[in-house]
């Protein structure tokens, strides 16, 4: 290369080319994309993302961002810019990715899930950039997959319901006498009845866990009475089985705390139900409780046949089952275990166990006491 | 430097932090801290800070439009990280 070649007009034009080669980059990403200066001003926002927001570019360039792109929670009350991911990933100096409704110029609300980054130059943040997507479509496949779910599952169990109730009354005699073989045929259909009803709660707390769509709503509970609740529940299946279970929910001090009775009470229903089912005859199982300033810790421990070492970082994963459980109990599915740990993760808490083959198991939930959320 | 005087820097930036962000002052320096230093508040040093105050910069611009109130406040931040300690004669 020559001198000539080399020299501030074939540099100049170079930066030309790599412009201009960037802008058509910019304009024509088929998401939303906006650039913003040092001081939050927007410096660059491609057509998809004006399309999305509805403003044009006048509009748009030179405007301070948080005024400019308003995000809203669900309940369309405009979020604490410290709390938006363009603040975030300024405070982090890492890619924040999140799902966010954006308020338009015309006042619509659009889901999107966007990804920001700083700019960097010389490890020194100059800007950022945000790249976005309407997910509104989505998110509407999304409502109507469960209100399907939903509607399909009301309707799978209206008919069960008649089953279940027609199927106790025979039993109990109200339409005449039943001999013993008609008995035990009556109560493998309520057993069936029962184990479908179960599999349809399960099949519907995972769609709404796989979409998003569990609601955590916090009430200020007792956790004895909600554990008292979920023994006495479970206390026929126990008997039924010959398990003694032990509450002993008493043994240490407990405050009230702050969560979700409903989703608390689905976990430790599935792993005592776990237990019962696990459990040899004249087996044991107790539900203990404990509090920190911080965490209540709820820990299940049965004496049953116990997880297979090989296989215990699989026990969450979704239609596991282990090998000595499946010889002996044929009618689980492997949702269980996937479904608590969704909802231990909802309740912002955390799940472990420890198990010994043959000597059982115990399942520990720890979750915030959440004195400080309402 | 020792904590006692890494933590009396903090308290001089959370005080000059405090004028600008108000109650979320705290919050807001503790995030960059720990975050960009991957350090506590309390082992704050002046050349820590020097780095820290680009990052403080664009992010407090996202919280006030006034670029004027962000370069008073990054100017005050920048004569805390350049002041000289006194030393004994």
């Amino acid at each position: 290369m020559s001198d000539a070649q080399s020299g501030p007009d074939n540099t100049n034009q170079l930066i030309v080319e790599k412009q201009a080669e960037m802008e058509a980059l910019f304009t024509s990403i088929g998401d939303g994309a906006i650039t913003t200066d040092e001081f939050g001003k927007i410096t660059r926002i491609n057509p998809k993302a004006r399309q999305i927001l509805g403003f044009s570019e006048k509009e748009m360039i030179g405007g301070w961002f948080p005024n400019k792109i308003v995000a809203v929670n669900d309940q369309d009350k405009i979020i604490n810019m410290i709390d938006r991911p363009i603040t975030k990933a300024f405070l982090t100096g890492k890619t924040i990715s999140e799902k966010c409704i954006y308020r338009t110029k015309k006042g619509k609300l659009v889901p999107v899930n966007l990804s920001v980054s700083p700019i960097l130059v010389d490890s020194k943040p100059l800007g950022a950039i945000q790249v976005f997507r309407d997910i509104t479509l989505e998110e509407e496949v999304d409502r109507m997959k469960s209100e399907f779910i939903s509607l399909a599952s009301h309707q799978l169990r209206t008919p069960l319901s008649s089953i279940k109730t027609y199927s106790h009354m025979l039993i109990e005699g109200y339409m005449g006498d039943v001999n013993k073989d008609q008995q035990k045929s009556l109560r493998t259909i309520i057993g069936a009845t029962n184990r479908m009803n179960e599999l349809i709660s399960t099949l519907l707390n995972i769609t709404r866990m796989e979409s998003g769509t569990i609601r955590v709503s916090l009430k200020t509970i007792n956790a004895k009475t909600l554990v008292d609740e979920v023994i006495e529940e479970l206390n026929l299946l126990a008997n039924e089985r010959s398990i003694e279970i032990n509450n002993l929910s008493g043994k240490y001090q407990l405050d009230v705390i702050r969560t979700d009775p409903l989703l608390l009470k689905e976990i430790l229903i599935n792993l005592m139900t776990n237990g019962i089912k696990y459990t040899p005859e004249n087996g044991k199982i107790s539900l203990t409780v404990k509090q920190t300033t911080e965490h209540i810790t709820f820990c299940v421990a049965d004496s049953g046949w116990g997880i297979p070492e090989d296989v215990q970082n699989q026990i969450f994963s979704k239609f596991f089952r282990a090998k000595n459980i499946v010889k002996r109990e044929t009618t689980g599915t492997g949702l269980g275990l996937y479904l608590v740990k969704g909802l231990v993760d909802a309740l912002e808490g955390r799940i472990w166990f420890k198990s010994k083959p043959k000597h059982g198991t115990k399942f520990y939930v720890e979750i915030p006491n959440g004195k400080n959320q309402h | 430097m020792n904590s006692q005087s890494n933590a009396m820097l903090y308290d001089k930036v959370l005080k000059i932090t405090n004028v600008y962000l108000g109650p979320a002052a705290d919050r807001f320096m503790s995030r960059q801290i720990q975050n960009h230093l991957n350090k506590e508040p309390n082992e704050l040093t002046e050349k820590d800070l020097v780095s820290l105050i680009v990052w403080i910069k664009v992010s407090v611009s996202l919280l006030t439009e006034d670029s004027g109130i962000v370069d008073e406040y990054i100017t005050k931040l920048n004569e805390l990280a350049n002041a000289k300690t006194p030393t004994k004669s």
